[in-house]
């Protein structure tokens, strides 16, 4: 049973990460890959400012709103100046910066060893180190911030969004302009990934920079490209296929060695667990491109 | 400045290394016009294709090297035949996509293979090869100006050069050459003047990886190898054609050779408590993408942007 509170725990938390990730990349189009960074840049300020003083949850999640709303303004004002290929390369080098930081700055981050011994909140006399507890907290975060972001979906910054990311020229001639349209995006999906790095450090009251490599946002692209980009209800139901398929794989008997010894028939080593995860994601990923190719990302064409 | 010495012969080192993935790279982006995220892993693959090659047991070194050239053949295949080229028409985001699941792919597999811990990779035949695992080093210079130079590290340095000449005189000086210039700067005319696009593509990316593969080898040699090595030597060569220009191959080298002494300056000067840590050599690779994106986007070498 814990098991599967820990599971529904971190759907809540992918649920997050990768809605907020749709904004960017399902609404706009644009190929964020520092998206990781901002869920680190939370995860991180949760552990280095709010641990400390065991200061409840809302002012952790108000410092990493702060941070990660900062960092989105400086990726965006530097990034939004360029287009496809290089706006790509730009936000990896940011997220590639992000983790280097994490790694080296050894004083500040502790380096790769992490922060040990993150505190759980404290809510209305209920103390979220009861994993039902912290389940309830996280689907009630998660909650608002999918309401928020169907809002979002429904209204009319949504089409601008659409428009700069479908019909950029189009939406220039309307007279939207695409950096501010694209940093205001920006702004939303990093605050909402800092809230999940926050959730993200108190579930696992231990956090590393290994846990927010490029391995990771693959997950999340996965998400969002298997459930059609710019899809409310889409990538929420990928979200749910994406972390339970390989989470299956832990119970299946399946062959997993690539050569067929009769002890590669069982269920799948711990050891292995993450490379199969990985996989799997790139395999998934990569048939949902194929086979949508036609539709997933349609050219713009002006007729 | 007794270390001067040392410096300049490590920033070539390192420049070498990054120049043969660099050109690799640029190469395949100029006749495809595809960011290929891929290409550090197909650099890591090629040196796990060698680490497979040397422990198979009585294996001539000559079969060796086939099995790596046709082990990179297969790669090719699938990352032009599957990855990029049916994808590539639709959209533009779709080969970064899918580039980006081939890398994750190939990191998974060869993790699943060979494991996640650091391999050395010791190669019986190399020159200069001891039983203890490194080469021997070679003293340059003497007195004050004490520099070590192994005989590994002096083959990077000019095999590195020999084949960026290479590359150079058939690009700038035969009618192959002539060819993929043409594909590369006008695709439509080209084609429509009888080149045919795909045989050419299809030379030009095995021959860039190739030499990606060697480039791979040589770290293997110089280092070690690690399934993940491939991201960080992707964002390398991102970071050096974006530091000489998009496109160019020219710019590409030169760019790689200017990236490996930004790195090894900035850590290897003594500035007393300011002196950064060596861990910090990666991320001036990607300050220097940040820097040149928000300076000069077309790089030292480019021309200007192409606009979407």
């Amino acid at each position: 049973m814990p098991y599967f509170i820990h599971i529904a725990t971190v759907l809540c938390i992918y649920a997050i990460l990768a809605q907020s990730l749709n904004v960017i990349l399902g609404l706009g189009r644009a190929l964020n890959l520092a998206h990781v960074a901002s869920f680190a840049l939370g995860a991180y300020s949760m552990a280095l400012w709010a641990s400390p003083t065991n200061s409840g949850i809302v002012i952790p999640m108000l410092i990493s709103i702060g941070v990660c709303g900062t960092f989105s303004l400086i990726l965006g004002w530097i990034s939004l100046r360029l287009t496809s290929d290089y706006f790509a390369i730009g936000t990896l080098a940011f997220a590639a910066l992000i983790s280097a930081l994490l790694i080296n700055w050894r004083s500040f981050t502790n380096g790769v060893l992490g922060i040990p011994g993150i505190p759980r909140p404290t809510i209305f006399g209920y103390d979220t180190n009861n994993e039902v507890f912290f389940l309830i907290l996280c689907a009630a975060v998660s909650l608002i911030i999918q309401i928020l972001i169907w809002l979002v979906f429904r209204s009319g910054f949504a089409r601008q969004l659409r428009a700069v990311g479908e019909r950029p020229t189009s939406a220039a001639a309307m007279g939207i302009d695409r950096r501010a349209v694209l940093s205001a995006a920006f702004a939303l999906s990093s605050c909402a990934a800092g809230i999940a790095g926050v959730l993200f450090a108190m579930l696992l009251s231990y956090i590393d920079p290994s846990s927010f490599m490029l391995a990771e946002m693959i997950v999340l692209f996965t998400m969002v490209v298997v459930g059609r980009p710019g899809s409310f209800w889409g990538c929420l139901g990928a979200v749910l296929v994406v972390v339970l398929i390989p989470e299956a794989l832990r119970f299946l008997k399946v062959p997993y060695c690539l050569d067929p010894l009769p002890s590669c028939f069982e269920p799948i080593a711990s050891s292995v667990l993450g490379q199969v995860r990985q996989l799997l994601n790139a395999l998934m990923l990569f048939a949902v491109v194929w086979l949508g190719r036609r539709q997933l990302f349609p050219k713009e064409r002006i007729c | 400045m007794a270390i001067l010495p040392q410096l300049l012969i490590n920033s070539l080192i390192t420049g070498s290394l990054y120049a043969l993935a660099a050109a690799g790279f640029a190469l395949g982006f100029r006749v495809l016009g595809v960011l290929n995220f891929a290409h550090g892993h197909l650099m890591m693959v090629g040196a796990y294709a060698m680490l497979a090659a040397i422990a198979i047991p009585g294996l001539a070194p000559i079969l060796q090297i086939a099995l790596v050239i046709a082990t990179m053949i297969v790669v090719t295949w699938i990352l032009l035949d599957i990855v990029v080229l049916p994808l590539a028409r639709y959209s533009p985001l779709l080969p970064f996509v899918s580039t980006l699941a081939l890398a994750m792919a190939l990191e998974a597999t060869v993790a699943m293979s060979f494991g996640v811990n650091v391999r050395s990779l010791n190669i019986s035949w190399w020159p200069g090869h001891s039983n203890t695992g490194g080469s021997q080093s070679i003293e340059l210079l003497g007195g004050d100006f004490m520099a070590y130079i192994t005989q590994t590290q002096i083959i990077i340095i000019f095999s590195a050069l020999a084949i960026l000449v290479g590359v150079a005189l058939i690009l700038g000086s035969t009618s192959i050459g002539r060819a993929v210039r043409a594909l590369a700067s006008a695709p439509l005319a080209a084609q429509s003047l009888g080149l045919a696009r795909n045989k050419i593509i299809w030379g030009v990316v095995l021959v860039g990886n190739l030499i990606t593969a060697y480039a791979g080898i040589l770290v293997g040699l110089e280092t070690n190898l690690q399934p993940t090595m491939g991201q960080a030597f992707m964002i390398k060569a991102f970071a050096a054609i974006i530091l000489g220009g998009m496109g160019s191959v020219w710019g590409a080298v030169l760019g790689s050779y200017l990236l490996g002494f930004i790195e090894n300056f900035a850590i290897g000067i003594d500035i007393g408590e300011y002196s950064l840590p060596a861990g910090y050599k990666d991320a001036f690779a990607y300050s220097v993408i940040l820097i040149m994106l928000l300076v000069r986007p077309q790089g030292l070498l480019g021309r200007k942007m192409r606009s979407e």
